[in-house]
């Protein structure tokens, strides 16, 4: 998927200026307790779904920089999520991408992860995985 | 009172192949040197970040009257600009570009290609048009266009070996471009025919 492509590279761009804001890399948004590779394939155009919502929605607004080319490459990620997550509503409307009990707990675990940060932190360190999830997009699609 | 700045006029886009450039018309001011500066907005600044601009540095207080935008339209959604001049402390208002601008739009040119006879092999170079495009290629024996062959050529790196021709025949070839990201295709290029000799290549 292009998009994807084009996510990738506009994270490997700043990917080491956000890992470098998030301090505890003891704790993960994505991985705790369970990596998103356990997720079940009928799962996971779902979990897909919920994660594209929860980026779009939660994590980038709280990601503003004092640095123009991190703030204009976050805006790239932002868009290109943004028309991602518009292919996938249709899918969802379709039904073909039905929400599972295994998906939702899974994201509700997702959630749990960055409530109980501060939102800064948690968006920083969400952004700073980004390449777990699309890893495991690239990998299971 | 510092006078406000007449706003950039005739602001436009643009886009070939992929490469997005914003323009506007020169704000006169006699004696003076006008800046100009550009600012860029998502669908996604529209809906979850109150509208907000963002700022193109490398397009931040220029003297030209186009910025090369492709950068920052990188995302298949709508997009809003602006552009604002400076002279010393005076400012204008923001000229915005009437309606949005969506990469979808850019105008695709065929592909620059070169058809090649080495001996009995059928290559062809194709022009490096960057990440985003590929390319879908024809060809075909001559007075054979009913048997025409397809080959997708996802990266351009060197030569492309296309066919094994029969001694003295005459081959063609056409070729389109692809763009997934906005999932569009060129039209095709002109043909070009070789004729399989010894060695030896000769333009039809």
């Amino acid at each position: 998927l292009m998009s994807v492509t084009e996510i990738r590279s506009g994270f490997a761009a700043i990917k080491a200026n956000i890992q470098a804001r998030d301090p505890v890399r003891t704790l993960s948004i994505l991985s705790h307790p369970h990596s998103l590779h356990k997720v079940k394939s009928s799962d996971r155009c779902c979990v897909t779904h919920h994660l594209f919502n929860f980026y779009v929605e939660k994590v980038f607004k709280h990601c503003k920089t004092e640095d123009s080319f991190v703030n204009r490459k976050i805006s790239s990620i932002a868009n290109s999520f943004l028309s991602l997550k518009r292919k996938l509503e249709q899918c969802h409307e379709q039904n073909k991408c039905m929400c599972g009990q295994e998906s939702t707990k899974k994201f509700q675990q997702i959630l749990a992860n960055y409530e109980g940060l501060n939102v800064t932190s948690a968006a920083f360190k969400s952004l700073g995985e980004l390449d777990i999830l699309l890893d495991w997009m690239e990998k299971s699609h | 009172e510092d006078v406000l700045l007449p706003a950039p006029q005739n602001i436009s886009i643009l886009s070939t192949n992929m490469k997005h450039f914003l323009t506007w018309s020169p704000v006169i001011i006699q004696g003076e040197t006008v800046r100009y500066s550009v600012e860029f907005q998502g669908e996604y600044e529209r809906e979850y970040t109150n509208e907000s601009w963002i700022p193109i540095c490398e397009c931040s207080l220029i003297t030209a009257t186009v910025c090369n935008i492709t950068e920052d339209i990188s995302a298949t959604v709508a997009y809003n600009l602006r552009v604002k001049a400076d002279v010393g402390a005076r400012r204008s208002e923001w000229g915005t570009l009437k309606g949005f601008f969506n990469r979808i739009t850019t105008s695709l040119t065929p592909p620059l290609m070169k058809v090649i006879a080495e001996g009995y092999h059928l290559l062809m170079e194709l022009e490096d048009m960057g990440p985003a495009f590929q390319f879908c290629v024809l060809y075909w024996k001559k007075g054979q266009e009913s048997r025409m062959q397809q080959k997708v050529v996802k990266e351009v790196s060197s030569v492309v070996h296309l066919d094994i021709m029969e001694a003295g025949s005459d081959y063609c070839v056409k070729a389109q471009t692809y763009v997934e990201a906005i999932n569009r295709s060129s039209s095709f290029s002109h043909t070009q025919c070789v004729r399989a000799q010894d060695g030896r290549s000769m333009w039809l």
